[in-house]
């Protein structure tokens, strides 16, 4: 099992931040060893894709705007 | 590719005295010398009338005297003598260079002069801060600078290029890396965690138990990397900013392009720990000397690919994240200078 801190069984992984200054820092970006691009978001709840007529079928998240802006910028 | 608005290394202090020292910085010549009040002064190594380097004259008081037909120029670089001629024509100039000495570097302004605040000199305050044991050197790389800048933001090559070294295997297959980008800066961070001490750092740190140790690379434009690497016992906080009973080095990184193919690599190694232990800096030093040879090698042969084939294409790989932000940087950077000169050529 993959430890919080990195050791064990992780393999290389990568952790992307924009930080325009102290205050304000995107969430992360994680770029894994097989080839996938993780984003970091809240989860979409049944509710609230009923309210925003979302699709209820598959997992979704919501991400903060400055991380498009970090994905634009960086990846 | 050169940034021009920026602070640069040109030397160390102890080499620019009273006799002239010749440098190329960003493809353009330079001569250094001290007036006789101590004073650093920078300027084109050229004569205004026949070309010759400047830096093959002598200093007559504080005037750098040419040493093909004696022209004589003053500190801010104005010819102020002409051998057998009372007129001096006010174009008998040669560009002067603002310098400062710093850190026991001496640091050139390239761009524009107006621009030159010694304020926005990069901080490598532990290279003679009486708190930290350092010792500073010089190398000479036959390689773009850009490809110095790269190695500095990878972890992953100590793996391999220094393997018998200061490297092992699992830097390049379990690390968890983060890389922090803002508008002009770069910081790579990673930690490992409740792991042995490597044999140096138990050497020097005295560790008997498991660590936390960090390493840390902050990337500043054009070409300065500074490192902070250390360990503490583990558990005792250093993640969450408390670092006790442990120990701290810095590994200083100032890189002054010469050409697009050659490179002026400054660097300095400090150290938080029996600070007055001149034998101890001195051996630590060493250690990174050794690896930074096996660095150059590799530099030296990555431009040997580069000038027989220019502008390859090239695959990035997940490791290169940090160094792809700087390039990104260095990029804008760039176009934004290039920009502004043009709009001043405009007006």
């Amino acid at each position: 099992m993959a430890r919080a801190d990195g050791g064990g069984a992780v393999k290389f992984r990568v952790e992307l931040v924009w930080k325009e200054d102290e205050e304000n820092a995107t969430a992360s970006i994680y770029l894994t060893s097989d080839g996938r691009v993780i984003l970091q978001g809240a989860a979409v709840s049944r509710a609230e894709r009923e309210t925003l007529a979302l699709p209820l079928e598959g997992d979704m998240i919501s991400v903060d705007r400055r991380l498009i802006r970090a994905i634009k910028d960086m990846l | 590719m050169f940034l021009r608005n920026y602070w640069y290394v040109a030397a160390s202090a102890s080499e620019v005295g009273r006799k002239p020292l010749a440098r190329i910085i960003l493809g353009e010549p330079v001569v250094f010398f001290r007036t006789e009040d101590g004073a650093p002064v920078a300027f084109e190594d050229r004569c205004v009338h026949r070309h010759l380097p400047l830096s093959m004259g002598k200093l007559v008081g504080d005037r750098l005297q040419c040493h093909y037909h004696g022209l004589q120029y003053d500190r801010s670089g104005q010819c102020v003598r002409i051998p057998g001629q009372d007129r001096i024509p006010p174009n008998a100039k040669v560009k002067a260079y603002p310098v400062v000495e710093r850190y026991g570097w001496l640091w050139i302004w390239m761009g524009d002069p107006a621009l030159a605040d010694p304020a926005k000199i990069t901080d490598f305050h532990w290279l003679d801060d009486a708190n930290w044991g350092a010792k500073s050197s010089y190398l000479y790389v036959n390689a773009n600078w850009q490809l110095i800048v790269d190695n500095l933001l990878d972890l992953t090559h100590l793996a391999f290029v220094h393997e018998t070294t200061i490297g092992n295997s699992a830097l390049a297959e379990h690390a968890t890396v983060k890389v922090t980008r803002a508008p002009n800066n770069v910081v790579v961070t990673r930690w490992i965690i409740d792991q042995p001490a490597p044999p140096t750092f138990v050497k020097v740190g005295g560790f008997t138990s498991n660590v936390d140790r960090w390493q840390i690379i902050d990337f500043a434009p054009p070409a300065f990397l500074r490192l902070d690497v250390g360990a503490t016992p583990t558990g005792t906080g250093a993640p969450q900013g408390r670092r006790v009973g442990g120990i701290t080095m810095r590994n200083l990184n100032a890189i002054t392009p010469e050409t697009e193919k050659t490179s002026h690599y400054f660097w300095g190694q400090a150290h938080d720990f029996d600070v007055k232990n001149a034998v101890l800096t001195e051996k630590i030093f060493e250690q990174i000397q050794t690896a930074f040879y096996e660095d150059v090698a590799v530099f030296t042969a990555q431009q040997r690919s580069l000038d027989l084939i220019p502008d390859p294409p090239q695959l990035d790989i997940n490791a290169d994240t940090g160094v792809i932000q700087a390039r990104r940087i260095l990029a804008r950077l760039h176009e934004e200078e290039q920009a502004a000169l043009h709009a001043t050529a405009a007006e």
